[in-house]
């Protein structure tokens, strides 16, 4: 489903991502993890397009990607970025009707049943201002799913939670790996990595330095810089 | 009584070219605004520098001066233009300048998180800034936006300078004719009536669009 080949990036001098290379198969749940300033995001950004590659190929579904790889890969951002200005609904069917050209009808019927999914059916008349973090977020989860992509991006998702909304968040997470969309996780949050993923991957300076499944990755790491890392987050 | 009432009559006519002024200019220079804050925003270092130096310009003198220059110092090589035309030109490129500024401080203030997750939904820069991006902006330009309005309508009575009829100078007409202060207090109501309609109407404005906040 993601083919990353050889991509390097470089912000200015700064050599973001060096040599990555990863291929993530449909309906595929892959979690990030690393340390700060490893180049999680940026490798995630890079995947639609929201940052561009120096060197390298990034294909999706088999073709290389372009400007239109929103319509495949949509994106969960830390910061939410609901549009403040939009009802919660309204917030949902933008996208499907200026982008996808879908009826309005259509597009409530589509955001009703997310709404439904992620439990905040009683709030699609307000505004984001008027919700909490973790339903926020939840509205954003709604609002990348009404573009029907086949591949989620989460850039830690609850990050920007206080501890007792991150539940509401990663169960809303949990449900949709029960569908065959293929999410690539960005995250902080170890158990949850070590639950919902069928591959972790462990990077450090730019480079993966390691990918494995998670319970031999967690309980049997090879490397010692991932070792060590395990060791200051757990 | 009947004194006042013809020099209020006097007055309105000067007025209604005030009114005028203010309107044509107000009209032209949102959008001519609107669009150069555009350019000033985007991504070509070329069009930001011309938009740079054309605000530069005409924040950086006195309106007064710039009214004089194309009424006065045009016609010397050869461009000339009536006394409204000079003025509702000279009012909406200066004003224009102005909102440029103040447009592109607005779209700049909005998160760049937003620009973002547009276009991670797949839309167009376009959409982008039509759907998401200016209606928050406009949210934000109201309060100087309300103030430039006001400072439009006293702005105004520079016309008197070159000679044109306006408020102010109707009122200075009949003061010197009659030597009475009555004009004058009559110049003052009118200013000031003009000035609260104006911020009642961007109060109105700022309620509409603080939905979500
Ligand atoms: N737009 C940018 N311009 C310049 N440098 C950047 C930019 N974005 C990221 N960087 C740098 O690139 C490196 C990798 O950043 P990135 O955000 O990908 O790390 P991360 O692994 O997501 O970290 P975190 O866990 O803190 O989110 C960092 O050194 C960061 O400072
Ligand atoms: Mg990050």
């Amino acid at each position: 489903m993601i083919k990353i080949n050889n991509v390097y990036k470089k912000f200015g001098e700064l050599e973001v991502l060096e040599n990555v290379t990863i291929d993530i198969k449909k309906g595929e749940i892959v979690s990030i993890i690393g340390p700060s300033g490893s180049g999680k995001s940026t490798l995630l950004r890079c995947i639609n397009k929201l940052e561009d590659i120096n060197l390298g190929d990034i294909y999706v579904d088999g073709k290389k990607i372009d400007k239109n790889i929103s319509k495949k890969v949509g994106m969960v951002f830390q910061g939410f970025n609901l549009f403040p200005h939009k009802t919660v609904l309204e917030n949902v069917i933008e996208a499907p009707i200026i982008v996808k050209k879908l009826k309005r009808k259509k597009a409530i019927a589509i955001a009703d049943k997310l709404l439904k999914k992620v439990g905040l059916t009683d709030k699609k008349d307000v505004y984001p201002s008027k919700l909490s973090g973790g339903q926020k977020q939840r509205v954003a989860i709604a609002r990348a799913l009404a573009m029907e992509p086949e591949v989620l991006l989460f850039d830690e998702p609850t990050s920007a939670l206080d501890p007792e909304l991150i539940g509401e968040v990663l169960n809303v997470i949990k449900e949709l790996a029960n569908e065959d969309i293929t999410m690539v996780i960005v995250t902080h949050q170890m158990q949850f990595a070590k639950e919902i993923s069928d591959r972790i991957v462990f990077m450090d300076e730019g480079k993966i330095i390691e990918k494995g499944d998670p319970k031999q990755l967690f309980n049997n790491p090879n490397e010692k810089r991932l070792r060590r890392f395990l060791k200051r987050v757990i | 009584m009947e004194y006042i009432l013809n020099t209020t009559k006097f007055i309105l006519q000067g007025t209604l070219t005030t009114i005028k002024l203010y309107t044509i200019t107000a009209i032209l220079c949102i959008p001519l605004g609107i669009l150069l804050a555009l350019l000033k925003s985007s991504k070509s270092s070329i069009l930001k520098n011309l938009v740079g130096i054309y605000t530069w310009i005409f924040r950086g003198t006195p309106l007064l001066l710039q009214l004089f220059f194309v009424y006065f110092a045009l016609p010397v090589i050869g461009i000339r233009f009536s006394q409204f035309t000079a003025a509702a030109l000279t009012f909406v490129i200066n004003y224009a300048a102005y909102l440029t500024e103040i447009f592109r401080a607005g779209i700049e203030s909005i998160d760049k998180g937003q620009f973002e997750a547009s276009k991670a939904l797949g839309m167009s820069y376009k959409q982008t800034m039509t759907r998401i991006i200016i209606p928050q902006a406009i949210r934000r330009v109201i309060p100087p936006c309300s103030n430039e309005a006001i400072n439009l309508v006293k702005d105004t009575a520079l016309v008197a300078a070159i000679g044109m009829g306006d408020l102010l100078r109707s009122a200075k007409i009949v003061m010197t004719r009659d030597f009475t202060i009555i004009p004058f207090m009559i110049a003052i109501a009118l200013y000031l009536l003009m000035s609260s309609l104006i911020v009642t109407f961007f109060r109105k404005l700022e309620e509409k669009y603080s939905i979500g906040t």
